[in-house]
């Protein structure tokens, strides 16, 4: 038997894939973690109330995610309801989460796999060919960093935001600064959909290169977004089968009981399973089963979408275009939820902590995060984190096992294979630090 | 003619959340000044090669680490420490309390995967370093200044002193508003506000991010230069004068409150407290 190990770059974190051939047969693929962060045991004996500082460190990608799941998890467990306007200043700090997560993963993570570069830092301004090469580096970064100031204006700091609190956020926004960086959304709006134009087009030319789009095959799609539009700072978890259907909706709490959750003994993260299928998280589930963006260019593309692809879709590389749908999503609602006025004070209302048990669940760029907390005594007594990424294991191995078939052959391994392989991955764009917590 | 090459740099990440590397992303400076050899977050390049500037996150959790450390560290002819992972292990300490520390021993083994040291280590435990930049994570600013040259780059002293609040010699709050503090003031000083902000004695360069829209600064910058070459107990003092000074909390109230876990990213940084038994960092190796 041969095994076959493949480093990934261009991932969030540490991680491999190993496949295993004996006589031109595939026998296993396996996506490796290969770290452990270990949150879960860090945190215990933690004051419950200093979570939202703490777990933001968890991952720097989606730090946001974390600090407002801590945040909705001590509310659960308080039995505290945070003012509308607060809820609204955490929808837009998780836009810009998801803006600074969807620009990273298209343009810094997958983009060179379009573009056959190391990084989209090596493409010199003599290389690039057309136009819409031009200055690519620097473009994506402008697009991305909208989404890390979007963070420091509705959450304080820029990595770790710091704003939440329980019972809502610890201020407003600022009239003028909110009214600046409205323009600062709108004049980059156009950017961004040149951008995800160009990604667009470049990656239908791969259909091709690959073959087929890589793993093709239905599969069960969860998010935790609504129904008719998206929100990411969600309340229902739902599951919708292969065919299309929503089968399922539950609450976070109640997460042991609809979906398996199993650790293994080859990777630092576990993974989890819905009646024994494969799952599926992140941009294209949220695509899948959200009817409609609700706002005007967003949809546009979403029509597209549908209209190329049908519904539901499942070729995997459409993960990667869905997050275009929602980076020109998120910069365009941004924009528009702005001109509210998010300055007045009704921003947290009083509470009285209390021991006992929360779920704090939203939806994060990768799909439904949980965080899971027992308090004793006003300390962490238990601390679960129930990470979007551990949903798509065993969908990123099966991909993975389509792309192995497709380049090994009796004992000729193409080596396409490995191009392949981190395509596969990224389509995904798993988060290691997240998964290992 | 031969045109000068701009200094080539690469980024190791040991163990850490990648903020750190995020914020590097978002000072798009560095593109046209440097040419970025190494990054695994952004490029496909799976060795360090030979560079000027080697900038290093994350602490040191794993054998995997400790060997990609000792082998990127040959090729670079400057060292940075960036971010408090690197420097002191950061929130990675809450780890290292003995009663985690054995969970983690007892539960983390893996067949073929990389093994987990005992604790997890700053990167100076192992290896020389020429400049360490603290920050948790270290601001696109403070990154220019650290690839630039720490010398040309101005900060003040103290996060404190770029606060910018205005301290009240009339307001001195009885008790720690602790986290439910309700609406905060944006023009006066926090403490007066009964928050725990230790930005008085915190090393400046962030432009009081945190403390001007209204978050008690939790220290991720560590010891301004008047502590850094001293010990825990010398910060933890400093920090007690100020409260009395400007408050009538009771020092036990304070006392109690200053060992907290959230704290933890600044009081690790002081290596009798971390346990390391390093001699402290000298200040001029500090941005
Ligand atoms: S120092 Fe902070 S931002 Fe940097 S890797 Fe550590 S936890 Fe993340
Ligand atoms: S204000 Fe304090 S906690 Fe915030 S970035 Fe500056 S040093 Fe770090």
């Amino acid at each position: 038997m041969t095994t076959l190990t493949f480093p990934l770059s261009r991932i969030e974190g540490h991680a491999r894939v190993e496949i295993e051939v004996r006589e031109g047969q595939v026998i296993s693929t396996r996506f490796q973690a290969m770290e452990k962060r270990g949150f879960n045991l860090m945190v215990q004996g933690v004051p419950a109330e200093q979570m939202p500082v703490i777990v933001p460190r968890i991952c720097g990608v989606c730090s946001t995610a974390h600090h407002v799941a801590a945040v909705k998890a001590l509310e659960d467990a308080y039995g505290v309801e945070p003012p509308p306007l607060a809820n609204q200043i955490r929808e837009l700090l998780l836009l810009g989460q998801l803006i600074q997560n969807q620009a990273t993963s298209l343009f810094v993570f997958t983009m060179p796999d379009r573009l056959g570069v190391q990084s989209i830092f090596h493409i010199t301004d003599e290389e690039a060919d057309t136009a819409a090469q031009f200055n690519i580096a620097k473009r994506a970064l402008m697009v991305r960093q909208l989404g890390t100031d979007l963070i420091t204006l509705a959450g304080g700091q820029f990595i770790h935001p710091v704003k939440a609190v329980v019972g809502g956020v610890s201020g407003g926004i600022d009239a003028e600064k909110a009214d600046a960086f409205r323009k600062r959304l709108r004049a980059a709006l156009p950017v961004a959909c040149e951008l995800v134009d160009y990604y667009w087009e470049i990656s239908l030319h791969m259909k091709d290169r690959i073959g087929t789009w890589g793993d093709d095959q239905p599969a069960y799609y969860i998010s935790s977004t609504e129904r008719d539009n998206p929100r990411y700072n969600s309340s229902i978890i739902r599951v919708m089968t292969p065919a299309g259907e929503c089968c399922r909706e539950f609450t976070a709490d109640a997460f042991r009981k609809e979906l398996i959750f199993e650790e293994t003994d080859y990777s630092y993260a576990g993974r989890t399973s819905y009646q024994g299928g494969v799952i599926r998280a992140n941009s294209l589930a949220r695509a899948n089963m959200t009817r409609r963006m609700g706002i005007r260019r967003a949809d546009a593309y979403m029509r597209r979408l549908r209209s190329e692809f049908g519904h539901p879709a499942h070729p995997i590389l459409l993960f990667d275009l869905c997050r275009g749908i929602e980076l020109v999503y998120a910069i365009e609602l941004a924009s528009q939820l702005l001109e509210d006025d998010y300055s007045h004070n009704e921003v947290d209302i009083p509470y009285t902590p209390r021991d006992g048990e929360g779920w704090g669940l939203v939806e994060a760029p990768r799909g439904p995060l949980i965080h899971h907390y027992v308090i004793e005594k006003g300390n962490i007594a238990m601390g679960e984190f129930i990470i979007p990424t551990v949903h798509n294991m065993l969908a990123i191995e099966r991909a993975l096992r389509v792309a192995a078939e497709r380049y090994i052959h009796d004992d000729q391994v193409n080596l396409e294979l490995e191009q392949a392989v981190g395509r596969v991955v990224r389509a995904f764009d798993p988060c290691i630090a997240c998964a290992t917590h | 003619m031969t045109l000068k090459q701009p200094p080539r740099f690469a980024v190791l990440q040991l163990s850490g959340c990648a903020g750190c590397e995020v914020s590097l992303l978002n000072a798009s400076e560095w593109i046209d000044q440097f040419d970025l050899a190494f990054m695994p977050l952004v490029t496909s390049a799976y060795d360090v090669p030979e560079v000027d500037v080697l900038l290093i996150s994350g602490g040191v959790r794993s054998d995997e680490d400790l060997h990609n450390l000792r082998q990127a560290v040959k090729r670079a002819k400057k060292i940075v420490a960036v971010g408090t992972c690197a420097i002191s292990g950061g929130v990675a300490n809450l780890g290292n309390r003995d009663e985690v520390r054995r969970l983690f021993m007892s539960q983390t083994e893996r067949h073929d995967l990389p093994r987990l040291l005992p604790k997890s280590q700053p990167v100076d435990s192992f290896v020389e370093v020429d400049l360490f930049l603290p920050g948790c994570p270290p601001t696109p600013e403070l990154f220019m200044g650290a690839l630039l040259g720490p010398e040309d780059f101005v900060a003040s002293k103290t996060v404190c002193q770029e606060c910018g609040r205005k301290k009240l010699k009339d307001m001195k709050p009885a008790h720690l508003t602790g986290s439910r503090g309700g609406e905060v003031d944006p023009e006066i000083c926090l403490i007066n506000q009964g928050y725990l902000c230790v930005g008085s004695s915190t090393r400046g360069g962030c432009r009081a991010l945190c403390t001007r829209p209204g978050h008690p600064c939790v220290g991720c910058r560590g010891p301004s230069d008047l502590l850094i070459e001293k010990d825990s107990q010398a910060w933890l003092e400093s920090i007690q004068r100020v409260f009395a000074a400007m408050t009538d909390i009771p020092a036990e109230e304070i006392h109690e409150a200053l060992l907290s876990p959230q704290l933890s990213l600044f009081l690790f940084q002081f290596s009798d407290y971390a346990g390391t038994g390093q001699p402290p960092r000298p200040k001029e190796k500090v941005l």
